[in-house]
């Protein structure tokens, strides 16, 4: 018994430091570590705040930033996670799932594994902010940090629950941005919904990424004057709801995923 | 011997497919054989192993290795095999190393650690003594992209060989191989097979790998054709003959109408078939001076081609 979870451990272990050792060898993912952030803070954040960021309350730039850590944690695991596409279409998921491990075992693997190589584009992100000048915030950005775990384990179960429904690359390409994109704008991750109304509240309401970022917000803000303005919900139903689409996204994807590598 | 893999009315039916690609086969495996999966393309060879090898969901049929039922331990099936897939299954963007380890750490066999040097002295030996085997010691290290499609073949083998399996599935593991390394694959198979008392099941095109196996099943368009030892399927094939011819033809061709032999005269001499009695026996009994003594013992080969193109309706018969 001791030996079997030790092995299901060694596999996870193992999985994950495949997709860690792939993003360290990956020049490509370190250019886009810095060009993302390059993008959103440097062009984006700072036209916005320089034209609509005044009479705020709270320093614009840095609530981008806080909302950027989230995106990249984000997107980054959900990308890694889709890679497990690619894996299928290159026989590679063959060698895997052959192997004699838990199934949830390798999606835990994968899950931990992107969510790594998501916590090496922060480097960049933080590169960039300093640069500008955004200040960090201290402790605050610390206890940002010490979140992240939770805030790649939704992303991956997102993404397991992604790769579960879609079979090829193809699709895989199509859907992503599709995923991505519209929970950035919808979540308030780089711009505030608390004034959103009608379709849009409603869409941000169901998204779960909504309720990472607030989450986020909530941790970094903490005993900020500004708290009451930016952070949304109560922290505890942020985690309910994380916690409920974490296991309902992850369970059905590994299951899907699962199916669809053998029922062909 | 007991049976390692019993397979009973296997049928699959692809989902995007008309026909089903196996059609109710049935065959079992005995502890140890070395067995043959032989058929031309698209018969379904790759299909069964998927499914024996739980990657695949059968259409219906029961299955039983290494006395576990398929469905209901597939973890515990496949504790029990190894599997060489028809298609590469490799991670490109690691070492040859980094995917051995990987495959390692999935089996339990050793515990993860992030670099080679990290890893068990009982690990790194074995994958020096497997890479030697086939020959590429010199390449561990460096990125599979840079490798051509035999090295790619060769490290499949070294990671299917790094946990002992009880049953090794071989998909058309030496196609692409240069004609060393397949030699040393089949020694080094042999050897462990006699050591390690491991089963193979392989699928070949060559038909001289199939020629050693202890049986060989034929498979055609996902029904089995045949099963049996070799010698047995080329007795039921083809008939074996001899070729003799003598200054006297028309003294040696009474001698063998005399013995009631079937024979056909050709500008080379006569050909004799020698189902019954050995070649001896047949020569024991002729007075005619020979001035020719040739005999045929067809190849599996002969035996498998006259099979496969007999079903077309083609040349055969
Ligand atoms: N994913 C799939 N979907 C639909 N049909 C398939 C699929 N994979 C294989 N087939 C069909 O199933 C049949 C058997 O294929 P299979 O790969 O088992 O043949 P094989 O005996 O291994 O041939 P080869 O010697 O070429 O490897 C073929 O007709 C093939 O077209
Ligand atoms: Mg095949």
């Amino acid at each position: 018994m001791k030996s079997s979870v030790f092995h299901e451990i060694n596999a996870v272990v193992a999985i994950a430091a495949r997709d860690i050792t792939r993003s360290l060898k990956s020049i490509q993912s370190l250019v886009i570590s810095l060009i993302f952030p390059l993008i959103f803070v440097g062009l984006m954040g700072e036209t916005m705040n320089q034209n609509m960021g005044q009479g705020l309350g709270f320093n614009f730039l840095q609530y981008m930033l806080v909302g950027m850590v989230v995106n990249t944690l984000y997107q980054v695991t959900i990308a890694g996670i889709s890679n497990l596409v690619e894996d299928r279409q290159n026989d590679f998921t063959q060698e895997i799932f052959v192997a004699p491990i838990s199934r949830y075992a390798i999606i835990l693997g994968k899950i931990i594994g992107s969510s790594f190589s998501s916590l090496f584009q922060l480097v960049g992100l933080v590169a960039i902010a300093l640069i500008l000048n955004i200040p960090l915030g201290g402790w605050d950005f610390v206890r940002l940090l010490l979140l992240s775990p939770a805030i790649c384990l939704s992303a991956g179960a997102l993404g397991i629950l992604l790769v579960g429904f879609v079979q090829d690359q193809r699709t895989a390409q199509i859907l992503m941005p599709l995923v991505i994109f519209p929970q950035m704008f919808l979540s308030g991750a780089l711009i505030p919904v608390n004034h959103s109304t009608g379709i849009l509240n409603f869409l941000s309401h169901i998204i779960p990424m909504t309720y990472v970022v607030d989450l986020a917000k909530a941790v970094f803000y903490w005993r900020d004057p500004a708290y009451d303005k930016i952070v949304m919900h109560s922290p505890m139903l942020d985690v309910w709801v994380m916690a409920g689409f974490f296991f309902v996204f992850s369970i059905l994807g590994t299951v899907l995923f699962a199916r669809a590598e053998r029922n062909r | 011997m007991e049976t390692i893999i019993q397979v009973e009315n296997l049928v699959k039916q692809y989902r995007k497919a008309k026909e089903p690609a196996v059609r109710g086969v049935s065959f079992d495996v005995r502890a140890g054989e070395f067995f043959a999966f032989l058929g031309p393309n698209g018969a379904g060879k790759t299909t069964t192993i998927s499914i024996l090898t739980t990657t695949l969901a059968k259409t219906s049929g029961t299955i039983t290795i290494a006395g576990y039922d398929l469905d209901k331990q597939p973890k515990q099936v496949r504790r029990n095999i190894g599997i060489i897939f028809q298609n590469p299954s490799l991670d490109l963007e690691l070492t040859a190393e980094e995917n051995i380890r990987l495959h390692v750490s999935l089996y339990g066999l050793y515990p993860y650690r992030p670099m080679y040097r990290l890893m068990p002295a009982d690990y790194r030996k074995r994958v020096a003594d497997l890479a030697e085997m086939v020959g590429i010691q010199d390449h561990l290290f460096k990125k599979l992209k840079k490798f051509s499609g035999g090295m790619k073949r060769k490290l499949e083998i070294v990671r299917s060989l790094m946990h002992r399996p009880k049953v090794l599935f071989l998909d058309e593991p030496t196609s692409g191989l240069d004609a060393v390394s397949r030699r040393s694959l089949w020694e080094y198979l042999k050897k462990i097979r006699d050591e390690e008392n491991m089963t193979i099941f392989l699928t070949t095109h060559y038909l001289d790998e199939a020629e050693g196996a202890d049986r060989v099943c034929i498979i055609n368009q996902g029904r089995i054709e045949m099963v049996g030892a070799p010698h047995e399927l080329k007795q039921q094939l083809i008939s074996r003959y001899m070729l003799i011819d003598a200054a006297d033809r028309d003294r040696l061709r009474q001698e063998l109408e005399a013995m009631q032999l079937r024979f056909a005269e050709t500008d080379n001499g006569f050909q004799v078939r020698y189902d019954g009695p050995t070649p001896q026996a047949i020569i024991a009994q002729l007075q005619t001076p020979l001035s020719k003594l040739e005999v045929y013992d067809p190849t599996l080969e002969e035996a498998y081609i006259r099979l496969v193109t007999r079903q077309e309706g083609g040349m055969g018969a």
